[in-house]
């Protein structure tokens, strides 16, 4: 039977993850930015920035604020782009949409993505949560012939910030959320500024800094140890390495020189020593740059404690890693370290890699978009002409929902309201079982004295 | 953020514990602001942000600036059928920056129950906070005397002094 086409579009501060459901495993993922680049004097709207071969000095207009989609002008330039034919090569009037948004996502924003859905874009139908949501439907945790366990914690570190999610019988545990207000775009700045204050001037290069904290950086999991063998001579420095900086007038992509590489006059050189660790340390030491926050660990043990006593244990045995940051050599293994000691002795730890921890979301999303009970969430734009932001309200779950449960509806809704189907107690979808595939599972040996 | 203590300034030593505090709560906030900013040569946060050579002048004052949604041109069959609704409109003229949105988002009085954006912000570390020279970044075991930011040793003391020392006024 012809189903409607799902177009599946995870909305990240810094890229978009876009595809539509039945189109196979297609995902394009797009800079949510538009960018200028003084290089060739040209502006690149989302999806054109593919065709940019100059990254020097670029400059960025980002449609989110600290995480929040505020500068709406930009995110339309953006979503006319990827919405048109060309890129989508699906037509939103005849298709639904699976849309993510941000965490604590303000009501007066959220009412702003159901306007430009229906009334912009006009699709036939949508649903919109956050990222951590989609998880249980998809194979994070998934091994051979288990289905999701019933508890899970999702720690999505991204480009704003980063999130600790407890999510039961598959919906978000929201008074138990906990964020950290470091993401990856705050270690790409203060790696900017380290590298600018020490040897180049970099502060003008996001781009090329992005690269590097990606190639060079990683979490150490002995940080004293690592800031002493940052001291020795660079012959015995195990750590150093050495950045050539891109040339684009020549074409030359920036890279890390291997060990007997030459380098040329013309080459420069950054040193990356303790900025190779010491960036990604403030996910888990905010309180190195003087931010009087916890850092991932015990954010973590924060959260878990808000939970029943009774099943906590299933939340540190099932702990799932999503988002960019989380990416970064040694992430997981420095995080078991740190929680360790946080847990009860008895206690197992297990922390679930994803493959593709960007994709993470999405393609659980797309696992979502493809079950027959994907439509029994979606709001429609029936429904939207009826009642408005209201009929959205009443239908997500979110943040808000955590309250009318224990309370009763608080939202008036008025008349119209009482005349319509309840949809508040309508389950969500069965997660799905599906064959493993390759992930990491990193777990702590149960030691008691 | 805790609510800014107002104190009389000059409390002696009593005062002074807490005037740091204060300092540098203020500093971390201004840092942060710092790393928030996508591009470095914007003032803090970047509104019209792309409009440096054909479009200057265009933009002028009040509300009458081009939008840069309305100048992307696409091409190819299917782009745009009609004009806008006034809502989509007035989400594209009127843009407002987060604190904005969060003052009037009301989330702040919302009863004690009900998660929000405010209340999500993790707690603060148990760890005593670590001493990181703010020159090179090997552990730091001296303090400014001006602006209590740690250095290392005499050689980063010299350069923090010339270049990084915020001294006490903010
Ligand atoms: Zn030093
Ligand atoms: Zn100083």
């Amino acid at each position: 039977m012809g189903r409607t086409p799902v177009v599946v579009l995870d909305n990240g501060a810094s890229t978009i993850k876009l595809g539509v459901s039945n189109a196979g495993k297609d995902v394009r993922v797009i800079p949510n930015a538009i960018i200028r680049s003084k290089g060739d004097k040209t502006t690149y709207f989302g999806e054109e920035f593919e065709a940019c071969r100059d990254f020097s000095s670029l400059n960025y207009r980002l449609p989110f604020e600290k995480g929040y989609l505020v500068d709406w002008d930009a995110q339309k330039a953006i979503w006319d782009g990827i919405f048109s034919e060309q890129v989508l090569r699906v037509d939103p009037t005849a298709a639904s949409l699976l849309i993510t948004e941000p965490y604590f996502n303000l009501p007066g924003i959220q009412e702003v993505y159901d306007q430009f859905v229906f009334e912009e874009y006009e699709f036939l139908s949508y649903y919109r949560c956050s990222p951590a949501a989609l998880i249980p439907h998809g194979q994070l945790f998934s091994i051979a012939g288990i289905p999701s366990p019933e508890c899970m914690l999702i720690v999505d570190s991204g480009f704003s910030f980063t999130h600790v999610i407890p999510i039961m019988d598959g919906a978000i545990v929201w008074p138990a959320v906990k964020r950290i207000d470091v993401g990856g775009k705050l270690l790409t700045n203060q790696l900017k500024e380290l590298v600018s204050f020490r040897q180049w001037n970099m502060m003008d290069e996001t781009h090329i800094m992005n690269d590097v904290k990606e190639s060079c950086c990683y979490v150490t999991s002995q940080f004293a140890a690592d800031i002493e063998a940052t001291r020795a001579n660079p012959k015995s420095n195990t750590i150093l390495q050495e950045y050539i900086l891109p040339d684009f007038s020549l074409n030359k992509r920036g890279r890390i020189r291997k060990p007997d590489e030459m380098t040329l006059d013309s080459d420069q050189i950054l040193y990356m020593n303790n900025e190779r660790f010491s960036v990604p340390e403030i996910l888990f030491r905010p309180d190195d740059i003087g931010l009087p926050q916890s850092g991932i660990g015990e954010t973590i043990a924060q959260s878990i404690a808000l939970l029943p006593d009774d099943i906590q244990g299933m939340f540190w045995a099932n702990i799932g890693l999503i988002g960019g940051n989380t990416k970064f050599h040694g992430f997981s293994a420095r995080l078991l370290s740190e929680l360790r000691p946080l847990a009860p002795v008895d206690c197992e730890i297990v922390i679930y890699e994803s493959k593709d921890a960007i994709l993470e979301a999405y393609r659980s999303a797309v696992h979502l978009a493809k079950q027959a009970a994907f439509s029994s969430l979606v709001v429609t734009r029936e429904e939207y002409q009826e009642s408005g932001s209201n009929a959205c309200r009443r239908k997500f779950k979110d943040w808000r929902s955590a309250d009318k449960e224990k309370d009763g509806p608080v939202d008036s809704g008025k008349g119209k309201a009482s005349m319509r189907r309840v949809d508040e107690k309508e389950p969500s979808p069965p997660p799905s079982a599906k064959p493993v595939r390759t992930r990491t599972r990193t777990v702590s040996a149960v030691k008691r004295r | 953020m805790p609510p800014r203590r107002h104190q009389p300034a000059r409390q002696a030593q009593a005062a002074s514990q807490s005037l740091d505090a204060e300092v540098l709560a203020k500093r971390a906030k201004r840092r942060l602001d710092e790393l928030e900013r996508s591009n470095y040569a914007e003032p803090s946060v970047s509104y019209l942000g792309l409009e440096d050579d054909e479009d200057t002048g265009k933009s002028g004052k009040g509300r009458a600036r081009q939008t840069i949604s309305d100048k992307r041109i696409l091409t190819g069959a299917g782009t745009k059928r009609r004009k806008s609704t006034m809502n989509i409109r007035t989400a594209i003229l009127y843009r407002k920056n987060l604190t904005t949105l969060i003052d009037e988002s009301g989330i702040a009085d919302y009863s004690t129950n009900i998660p929000t954006y405010i209340t999500a912000v993790t707690g603060p570390s148990q760890a005593p906070p670590r001493l990181l020279c703010s020159v090179c970044g090997y552990w730091g075991r001296y303090k400014c005397k001006k602006c209590t930011m740690p250095y290392c040793d005499l050689n980063c003391q010299g350069v923090h002094d010339e270049t990084r020392c915020e001294r006490r006024v903010l």
